[in-house]
């Protein structure tokens, strides 16, 4: 999947389910929401297009890391809201573990070489 | 993982709704992003436009999430089998083969596989079943011959082997006689029935109980306490019409009154008890001295054991070898007398075992011939769809997609295949179960269960599968642009054209070693059941009596009795000559020790001669058109005379009287041996004098030459003189219809006593040949389907090659060829293939003719007459299903066949 606009970095599948399950962290939000807090959080570094973001959050939602309900939105419509279940939480740490111990890596190979 | 695959269910099954949900979704969002399109200033149009285009590939990202949902699998799934359906019915002609090819190999094979299943792997009717024993007597390894139960030990073993044992925890003898029963308050008639004379014990190794009344005590075992029996739940309901108030009847056994004290369930499967089906039961109390030393030598009872929990069957044989070797130190007529055991489930298929496993191999060259069938059928409809293929592939099927397909379509062939094939054996069942002989009782059980259909689909889905991955992964393999240049007709590969052309051989030749074995057997039952039985078998009726004791006390009572119901007989309207008898060919059964006068008796036991006996009438040799070679036969006057005459068999002279006149020699009937064990009473001491030698005839079975023979008549052997007699009579026309003639007869001299065994001697014969008839019916049905199939393959890959030359022929044509000469070409291709599987197949058969010779009689394993005539009809099969094709192609039209192209 390709980003639209190219000065935009693309981002991977598997860092972008990771994003998301970040996101959920607080409480529950549905796509649209996720979109614009990803853009807005990274500093516009980062964003996804809807059609990478969607089947991520299906994926989650299959492997049971998030489950969905249906609710109101802030402008009185109803929307999808995601929010993450234990599995999910206990996911996000693991992972976060993972990355911190991988970007560490990669950024001590990077300084060295 | 589970919940998982429980969403995936749930997907698959709320799919609409889930649908609807994703649409709801996903237009939220491109709502929201047209709003802020909108207040960013754009018009309502572009801001949607732009919405969709941040939204690039909506549809694919829907794809996406329904991927994501993991249910597309299975409509892929579904949409295989749709396709694949829709295809098999399109190539009808390629599904009827296929189906059909499968059906007939599967049909077989499960029809075969029914037959082990109920004879080898179901497991018996009883509790336990595998700590069920039987338990032999044996010399030099094989089993006891003479009286009763095959190999059965004697009363007496059987006790001490019960008492001095380690590893059983019951054990039992019995027997069982045929008895005349009489049903007193009914008005059935009375009827000869096998009685089993079994003690409680017998149920309770079985682990039977009663469905009313109960087991024999200890008590009843005893002689003189003995009067009760044991009716089974079948003879309750026909005979007595399930009376609730049976126990206490009365039934009349060998004229004695016994009382029913139990109804038993119909648990006993008819093989156990030697093939008979006994439906009444009475203590084994036989008279008291029969547990006396003098009987140990006395063989042939029926013994069963219940092993211990955790006693294997070989601790068990050790442990009972022990206390037969010490039986065998300590009483001489126990010498080398072992003992072995097997389980009870091996009596079940008994002697049908090498048959079984004939058969099983017969089925699995059926389906060898099958899966070739199906091969190339596969192999050359995957060409004809190369094109098909090549689109798909053009449009991003990819090669896993294009096997899956194809195995799909294997997989719905496997499906039908097995649903024809189950259908099929069925009816063969149904058919095998009818027609089953009294000799193999066990087919009448045979059913079909969930072992049998897992084996069918099994097998079905393995065949299809296993033949058919190979073809489609080759026709996967799809080199693009060649097959659309070429327009989907790349030419006759010649690898794969040789693959096709061997398979058809190698069914040529399986198919000719089918025929060749039936052809044998067919002709080797006809020698059998129409031999010479050495007497005039035609219009022969025979029938059984038993005179009890009870009412026929002594010898002239027996006498007296059989004289008078003999000359009643002759006078029935339509009976021509009547003789009772004790022996008929084809089976005798009673053999006697003697020694002829002048020559020396001789020492060991194992010397002395002993030949076939039998004690009839005056009117034997008449009522059974036996040859008489010398001398003369019986008369009336012989009766009265105190000097007991026997004839003897040509066989008997020939070897125990070479080069002398047989005729005045005496011979004495009996052990010579001064004081040796007195056996069952089958026993005679006397001197005999020789007046006649008559031509054999068959008395030891039908596939062995007739033994020699002494004959004597009854009323001069009062010692013998038993109740146990057969007349024989000889009719004018049909036998059967002097039948109620002569039971009115006997019924008149004594209304108790059955007349049992009515048959002619022609039914007999028929009878005994079961277990053979049965071999061959199914054999030749099995060579007749496996040269279908052969007949199926050769048109298909003839027809196949016609349709790949076409081009070439209609050239050929256009060149000045006849037609003529087209025909030939392709004959040609069919007969080399032929001859070449003939070859083959005629090898196989000669190298299997020493497995073919032991189930033969009467003509040899290598048969020439058979193998040309087999070799012929192969040939002549193969010219057909070449011809057809051949014919075909006689009449292309060769312009309109260049034009196609």
């Amino acid at each position: 999947m390709t980003s639209i606009k190219k000065e935009k970095a693309e981002l991977l599948q598997g860092t972008l389910e990771l994003l998301v399950l970040r996101l959920l962290g607080p409480g529950p939000l549905n796509g649209w929401d996720i979109m614009q807090r990803l853009h807005l959080v990274s500093g516009e570094v980062l964003s996804a297009t809807p059609g990478a973001l969607y089947p991520a959050l299906h994926r989650l939602e299959a492997r049971g890391l998030i489950s969905a309900t249906w609710g109101t939105s802030d402008n009185n419509r109803r929307a999808k809201f995601y929010q993450l279940t234990r599995a999910g939480r206990k996911q996000l740490q693991a992972e976060r573990d993972y990355w911190e111990r991988f970007s560490q890596a990669v950024e001590t190979i990077l300084r060295e070489a | 993982m589970s919940s998982r695959f429980v969403k995936r269910m749930r997907a698959l099954y709320r799919k609409d709704e889930l649908e609807r949900e994703l649409d709801e979704e996903l237009s939220y969002h491109l709502d929201r992003e047209t709003e802020r399109n909108l207040r960013a200033g754009l018009s309502p149009e572009a801001a949607r436009n732009e919405a969709l285009k941040s939204f690039a590939g909506f549809e694919q990202a829907k794809e996406e999430c329904r991927d994501a949902r993991g249910v597309r699998f299975f409509e892929k799934l579904a949409r295989d089998l749709r396709y694949g359906g829709r295809m098999l019915a399109k190539n009808k002609s390629f599904t009827f083969v296929a189906v059909l090819s499968l059906a007939l190999a599967i049909g077989a094979n499960t029809a075969i596989f029914s037959v082990i299943n109920s004879l080898m792997l179901q497991p018996l009717p009883f509790a336990d079943s595998d700590r069920l024993v039987r338990i032999y007597s044996t010399t030099n390894g094989a089993d006891v011959q003479g009286f009763g139960y095959p190999g059965g030990p004697s009363l007496v073993d059987v006790r001490d082997f019960s008492e001095r044992n380690h590893s059983f925890e019951k054990m039992v003898v019995y027997d069982s006689w045929r008895k005349n029963v009489s049903f007193v308050d009914s008005a059935a008639e009375p009827e000869q029935l096998r009685v089993g004379l079994v003690p409680g014990a017998y149920f309770k190794t079985l682990g039977i109980q009663p469905l009313l009344g109960r087991l024999f005590s200890e008590d009843e075992n005893r002689f003189g306490s003995h009067y009760v029996a044991a009716i089974s739940e079948r003879l309750w309901r026909t005979r007595f019409g399930g009376d609730r108030a049976i126990l206490g009847r009365n039934i009349r056994i060998n004229d004695e009154p016994y009382d029913v004290v139990a109804v038993m369930p119909n648990v006993i499967p008819d093989w156990m008890e030697r093939g008979f089906a006994i439906d009444l039961w009475t203590p084994f109390a036989p008279s008291a001295d029969i547990w006396s030393e003098t009987a140990r030598g006395d063989r042939g009872y029926a013994a069963l054991g219940r092993l211990k929990p955790g006693v294997s069957i070989q601790q068990a044989q050790a442990d009972l070898s022990m206390v037969a070797e010490g039986l065998a130190a300590t009483y001489q007529v126990d010498r080398g007398v072992g003992v072995s055991l097997k389980p009870l489930a091996d009596s079940r298929v008994g002697a049908l075992l090498p048959v079984l496993l004939l058969l099983m191999g017969a089925v699995g060259l059926i389906l060898l011939i099958a899966c070739s069938n199906l091969a190339n059928l596969i192999l050359a409809r995957n060409f004809v769809r190369q094109r098909e293929f090549a689109l798909r592939f053009a449009l991003g099927e990819g090669r896993a997609g294009l096997i899956r397909q194809l195995l799909i379509e294997n997989f719905l062939l496997a499906l039908i295949g097995a649903g024809v094939g189950l259908a099929l054996a069925q009816v063969v069942l149904c058919g095998l179960t009818r027609m089953h002989p009294d000799k193999l009782p066990q087919l009448s059980g045979i059913q079909m269960d969930l072992r049998v259909l897992l084996f069918t689909v099994g097998l079905s889905l393995l065949t299809s599968l296993l033949f058919g991955a190979a073809p489609a992964f080759a026709g996967s393999r799809v080199n693009l642009a060649a097959t659309l240049k070429a327009g989907g007709r790349s030419g006759t590969e010649p690898r794969r054209q040789r693959l096709r052309n061997s398979l058809v051989v190698a069914q040529m030749a399986l198919s000719l070693m089918l025929l060749v074995a039936a052809c044998l057997l067919v002709q080797s039952i006809l020698r059998l059941t129409r031999q010479d039985l050495g007497i005039r078998a035609e219009h022969v009726l025979k029938g059984h009596l038993y005179l009890p004791p009870a009412h026929y006390r002594d010898s002239q009572a027996v006498t007296r009795f059989s004289d008078q119901f003999a000359d009643r007989v002759r006078a029935v309207p339509g009976v021509i000559d009547a003789s009772v008898t004790t022996v008929f060919p084809p089976d005798n059964g009673w053999t006697q020790m003697f020694t002829i006068d002048g020559q020396p008796a001789p020492v060991r036991v194992e010397d002395i001669s002993a030949a076939e006996f039998g004690l009839v009438d005056a009117h034997f040799l008449k009522t059974l058109q036996i040859p008489l070679l010398r001398g003369r036969d019986f008369s009336t006057a012989d009766l009265a005379t105190a000097q007991p005459v026997v004839l003897i068999s040509d066989e008997f002279a020939r070897r125990y009287l070479p080069n002398e006149d047989p005729l005045g020699r005496r011979i004495h009937i009996g052990d010579p041996r001064p004081t040796g064990a007195v056996a069952s009473g089958a026993a005679d001491s006397a001197d005999v004098t020789i007046i006649g030698v008559i031509g054999g005839f068959k008395n030891v079975g039908l596939t062995l030459p007739p033994q020699a023979q002494i004959i004597g008549l009854y009323a001069q052997h009062p010692l013998v003189n038993y109740g146990f007699k057969d007349i024989v009579i000889r009719t004018a026309s049909e036998p059967h219809s002097t039948e109620a003639a002569i039971r009115a007869q006997l019924r008149s001299l004594d209304s108790d006593m059955p007349f049992a065994e009515v048959q002619t001697i022609d039914e007999l014969v028929a009878q005994q040949t079961g277990a053979e008839r049965f071999t061959t019916l199914m054999l030749g049905a099995f060579a007749i389907v496996g040269l279908a199939l052969a007949l199926i393959g050769t048109y298909g890959v003839i027809s196949y090659l016609v349709t790949q030359r076409t081009r070439e022929f209609a050239v050929r044509l256009a060149l000045g060829a006849r037609p003529r000469n087209i025909l030939w070409l392709i004959l040609r291709q069919g007969l080399k293939l032929a001859c070449l599987g003939t070859i083959i197949g005629l090898g196989g058969a000669w190298a299997g003719r020493r497995v073919m010779g032991r189930l033969l009689f009467g003509i040899s394993a290598t048969d020439p007459l058979t193998f040309a005539g087999g070799a012929a009809l192969l040939v002549a099969v193969a010219f057909v299903a070449s011809g057809v094709p051949a014919i075909r192609a006689m009449v292309i039209d060769p312009l309109r066949a260049l034009h196609e192209e």
